[in-house]
């Protein structure tokens, strides 16, 4: 390591006239190689969707001679995406929406001590985190229930979240309990209480459990693959790796299809950064 | 805290609010862990119908003591761990790294800051075709720059070995940002007087960062180590998409799902051996539970030591 690499190294101009601040350069530099090393990959797919495969059997990194967007209507069409994007839309909307609310309704009484034994219920979220994975018995009970390659079964298995909930716990903390007291004595009951002041009170918690765990559906690739046989159900994720199967050498194809799939998230990244960063931060524990 | 929302019939509405997510909680997370144990007593197969007999520890012998598959299970747990080493280290310094550099007053900070934490919201699927693309053996930009050097690698098609390294430069590419951020958090507690105080007494970067940052970072140190430890051995989903189950590149995440469901290789073949996958997921967590509990103790006796 080297001494640039400590932080506000700014506060440590002199007076004009500037010296050339090595410290800068030096950071610019590092800053720049680590920005190649994540956009070239992205920018890799941009360029090679937009050549033809003749182009890019040619060479694989030059500009695309003319701009070809067929790849894309091809990908569209060829790989299903209507079909499977449509699926992983309705996916992660229902669980997610299904999962925001029974959440919200765990969380709330376990952060106020409303209910008995609330901090052990907590321990039994944070526990999860550290137990062994659950996929065999997850299984046997989906076959059992009848519920292996079915959307509901699939939709069940993301109707839960132990960090969301830890999460949601930690917000609540800091309203204030007050409010309970005042609402309860103008006649507030339980249910409305939650729904329509704590609900709104938290939305940043909500926002961030929202979108950290709406992200985790949306990229699964393991569950649909073990859960959904029938090509109809596939989410995207599948979807495309059964498409790699098939257009495995035709890159300039396959990267419209990716970049298709990838747009959407990024653009979604962009506007609503603030939660995902928190989310998944917080989140970081499902490694 | 008093209940203020009533008493008698209204004093249960919270516990049947609350019901349906402890509920699904038991049903698809907690039990099923808990029940793995259960499983690995059996030889439990996918199929529906199929009858379930308790073997004892039979999977456990088969997977310790057993001959050549037990030999292959041995190299899967020691890439599992070779593989948390390397991830663990590098994602930890490189994360330190570029947080340093991106906490700075700079402009275009925030720049970098989003495009190092994007993949980390790109999932397996895009992230581990976006690097084979980008690793295209024929010509791509990194075959070619190698070939610039004089180096020259098969990537993911290369020998196993190979193959493995360029996995764990995927995964470290793809959860930086995490590590990143976390550090950030660290950083941003720090007070700017203490900069200030330091270099008052004529410490430069270097002795500020090794004695008033370093030490202040202690708790978020902790916490990315851990959580990249306990993330790493429990990671495979990108060897899935990048090698599929290729003999030399198993890791014991990865095995417990092929042996579960199918896609076995190399010398033992039969698939949805769910029994015996619920065995290595035992070890799994065995070996997740050992390495985490004593890296916890370490980190907890050093962090003692230093912020008292």
């Amino acid at each position: 390591m080297n001494a640039t690499m400590a932080p506000a190294s700014t506060a440590r101009k002199p007076a004009p006239p500037k010296p050339i601040n090595w410290g800068h350069i030096i950071s610019y530099v590092v800053l720049g190689i680590f920005a190649i090393i994540y956009l070239g990959p992205l920018l890799m797919l941009v360029n090679t969707s937009l050549k033809t495969m003749p182009d890019f059997m040619k060479n694989a990194t030059a500009l695309p001679t003319t701009l070809n967007f067929k790849n894309f209507a091809e990908a569209w069409t060829r790989a299903n995406f209507p079909r499977y994007l449509t699926n992983t839309v309705i996916y992660t909307a229902t669980a997610t929406i299904i999962y925001l609310v029974m959440a919200v309704f765990v969380a709330f009484p376990i952060s106020r001590g409303y209910v008995k034994g609330a901090r052990f219920l907590l321990t039994l979220f944070v526990i999860a985190l550290f137990l062994p994975v659950a996929l065999i018995p997850q299984f046997q009970l989906m076959l059992a229930l009848g519920l292996y390659n079915n959307p509901i079964g699939y939709i069940m298995l993301f109707l839960v979240n132990p960090i969301g909930v830890v999460i949601l716990v930690n917000y609540i903390r800091t309203l204030p309990k007050e409010l309970d007291e005042a609402a309860a004595m103008d006649g507030c009951g339980y249910f409305r209480f939650v729904t329509t002041i704590v609900f709104p009170l938290i939305q940043p918690a909500v926002a961030t459990v929202a979108v950290l765990h709406a992200i985790g559906i949306w990229n699964e690739l393991i569950l649909p693959t073990i859960y959904l046989t029938n090509k109809n159900y596939y989410p995207i994720t599948r979807g495309m790796i059964v498409f790699q199967g098939v257009y495995g050498s035709n890159w300039p194809t396959l990267a419209a299809a990716v970049l298709i799939m990838t747009l959407p998230m990024v653009i979604i990244f962009l506007v609503l950064q603030r939660y995902i960063v928190s989310g998944l931060t917080q989140g970081a524990v499902k490694g | 805290m008093n209940y203020p929302f009533g008493r008698a019939r209204a004093r249960w509405t919270p516990y049947l609010l609350l019901l349906p997510g402890i509920f699904f909680y038991l049903l698809i997370s907690l039990g099923p862990s808990l029940a793995t144990a259960v499983y690995s007593f059996t030889d439990a197969t996918g199929i529906k119908g199929a009858p379930i007999h308790w073997i004892g520890l039979d999977n456990y012998r088969e997977f310790l003591f057993m001959g050549q598959a037990s030999r292959d299970n041995y190299d899967a747990l020691w890439r599992t761990l070779i593989f948390c080493f390397f991830v663990t280290t590098i994602q930890f310094v490189l994360g330190l790294i570029v947080a340093l550099l991106v906490n700075q007053r700079l402009k275009g900070v925030n720049f970098f800051r989003t495009i190092y934490f994007m993949p980390v919201i790109l999932g397996v699927v895009i992230q581990g075709l976006m690097w084979s693309l980008f690793l295209y053996p024929l010509g791509g930009p990194v075959a070619r720059l190698l070939a610039a050097l004089g180096l020259h690698s098969e990537f993911f098609g290369g020998q196993p070995t190979e193959a493995f390294a360029w996995v764990i430069v995927v995964q470290i590419w793809a959860n930086l940002g995490i590590t990143m951020m976390i550090f950030i958090s660290g950083l941003q507690t720090i007070p700017e007087e203490l900069y200030e105080a330091a270099r008052i007494d004529g410490a430069n970067s270097w002795n500020v960062f090794r004695n008033v940052v370093w030490p202040l970072l202690t708790p978020v140190a902790n916490t990315n180590l851990l959580l990249n430890i306990i993330g790493s051995l429990q990671a495979w989903q990108l060897f899935f998409v990048l090698l599929g189950y290729r003999n030399g590149t198993q890791v014991l995440g990865y095995l417990i799902f092929a042996q579960g469901f199918g896609q076995t290789s190399g010398s033992v073949t039969s698939a949805f051996r769910q029994g015996y996958a619920a065995a290595a997921s035992i070890v799994l967590f065995f070996l997740v539970l050992v390495i985490g509990m004593t890296v916890q103790t370490l980190l907890r006796r050093r962090e003692e030591r230093i912020l008292g």
